[in-house]
């Protein structure tokens, strides 16, 4: 599904990925960890299509489509999404309207009909019940004023309505208490199906508890150094990260 | 420019005093000349460009080509039981549909009021000509028809009067028509001014609203210029309000080549309040330029005004907030923001609050903004798989959006969010919404 090769990217000038080697298949669940300025908020944007990243070299291959000649809603419309880090505010614009306008974009890009505003409402309504976000949000500007883990959850609910084919989740347990991390976890893993893929990506073990992964990789200064099963995070929670770096702590 | 004597050598003739004023509002332009970028109040908007045009003073044969299904194909903000259509500054009957007005109300061309007593129509010659001013003299001088709308006290027009202004026929016509609004003691009214025509048309309309609002009177009104981009507009609404009136004023601007638009408003008796809330949104080569001016003349009157501007390719903006304050007129409250959305680097806007206050106990706040769209909020609508220009279309709504949630007529804020969004399914979502 996803094949990223040798993967180099700059931002300034700077270089951050160099040489990320990762394939995904359908259904697997990957996590991304790694120290601070690894490079893992980096990959999740150049994989989303953010501007300001230069890819210097290597390919992104998403069934069969090179993913980086793509403009960021034909990535959306490929069935790729990105919950973000930090979630924009966008004052002035409707959460409800955005979303349709955001499906409506996806369905025009693969050739589908739009959905009427009724039957829109009427997928919007069962999902927003499914993430558990408070209804009366739908309808107040995006993420305007949401507390945090609000903005999580209205990304989740996105997601759950988007349908997409691989998610990545960039540090979707940054400032949340343990209550909204399981309520988004719970969110994540009712998406989680044999033709779904999620990287997540994350500083900390923690969120791997409710959202148990297939393998987890190590980014250190921008390459990828160790890969393992569910249980490298364990380790990684108890050792740290400098056994693997080679740097003191 | 030389074509303002042929368009002066055409001030409608007439008897007596009517005759007298116009001919002395035409000296005054004679005198004057129009107003050019060394005065002040013209100093961003250059009407050179409108010197090379051979303009000629509309005639009522020159809008005689635009009949009922002509009208009806174009853009239209209001679908109101009462409405008036202006053809070339024109009172056109055929067109005009004023329906069952309530008791107590009543609308009529210029025309016909200056044909029953001319004398009781003094506004024709208001405000007193100043070299700034000197389109409304023009105005003054040319204008022969327009609507005049009365209401008796107490007396309250619940549906909106549409007031249609379009331009139509042969090139180049100058259109003078002249509104006068005159609302008695509580009375209240929303009137709408919608200004429209057919690409290409080149017309120069230079019209004045005229409005009086007795005491406890409240009038709404909205105006909309959505001439084709080939026009110049020149308006000025003059307004005076008594105690405890109220004046709601919604300024949209999106059409013509050129767009000059004064709004004076006088407050001139405690409890007077006005509320002005403008928008305009321009690309290409147009150019728009607003000029308000509020005058506090006594103490416990109220002013809130707010003006979006949004500039692409290279158009050109000009807002100009004048308030002042009357040495006597303490305990006023005055607010002014003027916030600007610039889409390209070719645009440009030129913005200005002129605050004069004479008295001490007065809260005045004013404001200006400029920026661009939020890059960070561009991608993450992309991201969600918004295409491009829907998710910049939807974040210049958004920016116009207080401007546009507070006109309170759904078509025409229909029409708005069409002008902006190339589509109204934000409306129709919210009438789903609604609906639930």
């Amino acid at each position: 599904m996803l094949e990223i090769k040798n993967l180099h990217a700059e931002v300034a000038g700077k270089p951050i990925l160099r040489g990320i080697d990762l394939t995904v298949r359908p259904g697997e669940t990957h996590a991304i960890m790694g120290p601070n300025g690894s490079g893992k908020s980096t990959l999740s944007h150049v994989l989303a299509g953010r501007e300001g990243y230069t890819v210097t070299d290597g390919s992104v291959t998403f069934n069969g489509k090179s993913l980086l000649d793509l403009e960021p809603e034909e990535r959306a419309g490929e069935g790729v999404f990105l919950a973000f880090q930090y979630p924009v505010e966008i004052p002035g614009v409707n959460n409800t309207y955005m979303l349709k306008a955001a499906l409506n974009g996806i369905r025009a890009y693969r050739g589908e009909p739009e959905l009427s505003a009724v039957d829109f409402l009427k997928l919007v309504k069962a999902r927003v019940k499914a993430v558990g976000l408070d209804e009366g949000l739908l309808n107040r500007p995006v993420n305007e004023g949401f507390s945090g883990g609000e903005k999580k959850r209205n990304e989740v609910f996105q997601m759950s309505v988007l349908e997409p084919l691989l998610a990545i989740l960039d540090e979707t347990d940054s400032g949340l208490d343990i209550d909204a991390l399981k309520a988004v976890a719970e969110g994540v893993n009712a998406l989680r199906d044999a033709n779904r893929s999620f990287i997540v990506v994350t500083h900390y073990q923690r969120l791997l508890d409710y959202i148990v992964p297939d393998y987890v990789h190590v980014l250190s200064k921008g390459r990828i150094i160790k890969t393992g099963g569910k249980e490298l995070a364990l380790e990684l929670e108890a050792r740290g990260y400098d056994w693997l770096t080679g740097e003191a702590a | 420019m030389d074509a303002l004597d042929l368009i002066l050598a055409a001030v409608p003739a007439a008897d007596g005093w009517l005759g007298e004023q116009r001919r002395a509002a035409a000296d005054f332009v004679r005198r004057h000349g129009l107003p050019d970028t060394r005065q002040e109040a013209w100093k961003y908007t250059s009407l050179a460009p409108l010197k090379s045009i051979a303009y000629r003073v509309a005639g009522t044969d020159d809008g005689a080509a635009l009949d009922a299904p002509a009208l009806a194909a174009l853009p239209s903000a209001c679908a109101s039981p009462h409405r008036v259509v202006l053809v070339n500054g024109q009172f056109r009957a055929d067109l005009s549909s004023l329906g069952e007005l309530p008791p107590g109300v009543r609308v009529r061309s210029l025309a016909a009021a200056l044909a029953d007593d001319a004398a009781a129509i003094p506004e024709v010659f208001a405000p007193a000509p100043t070299p700034a001013g000197a389109f409304a003299a023009l105005n003054s001088a040319l204008a022969s028809d327009g609507v005049v709308v009365e209401i008796e006290p107490g007396r309250v027009l619940d549906q909106p009067l549409h007031v249609v202004c379009a331009v139509a026929g042969a090139d180049a016509l100058v259109c003078a028509p002249r509104m006068i609004v005159r609302l008695a003691r509580d009375a209240s009214a929303r009137i709408v001014e919608e200004y429209l025509g057919s690409t290409g048309n080149r017309s120069l309309t230079d019209i004045v609203t005229s409005i009086a609002l007795a005491p406890g009177a409240t009038l709404h009104h909205h105006r909309l210029q959505g001439e084709p981009d080939s026009t110049a507009h020149i308006g000025r609404v003059v307004a005076r309000l008594e105690a405890n009136a109220t004046l709601h004023s919604d300024a949209v601007a999106f059409g013509g080549a050129l767009t000059r638009l004064d709004i004076d408003i006088e407050l001139a008796a405690r409890g007077a309040r006005c509320n002005l809330n403008g928008l305009f949104a321009v690309s290409g080569n147009q150019h728009v330029d607003h000029h308000t001016v509020v005058d506090h003349r006594v103490g416990d009157t109220h002013s809130e005004e707010r003006y979006h501007g949004i500039l692409d390719e290279r158009s050109r903006g000009v807002f100009n907030g004048k308030v002042i304050v009357r040495p006597d007129a303490q305990g006023i409250t005055a607010r002014q923001a003027s916030h600007n959305l610039l889409l390209s680097r070719g645009a440009e806007i030129d913005t200005k609050p002129e605050l004069e206050i004479y008295a001490d106990d007065v809260a005045c706040a004013h404001g200006a903004t400029v920026g661009e769209l939020d890059p960070a909020a561009l991608f993450y609508l992309r991201s969600r798989g918004v295409t491009e220009a829907e998710a910049r279309a939807l974040l210049t709504y958004a920016f116009a959006d207080k401007a546009i949630a507070a006109i309170p007529l759904d078509s025409l804020r229909q029409r708005v969010e069409q002008r902006f969004l190339g589509h109204h399914r934000l409306s129709e979502l919210g009438a789903a919404l609604a609906a639930e």
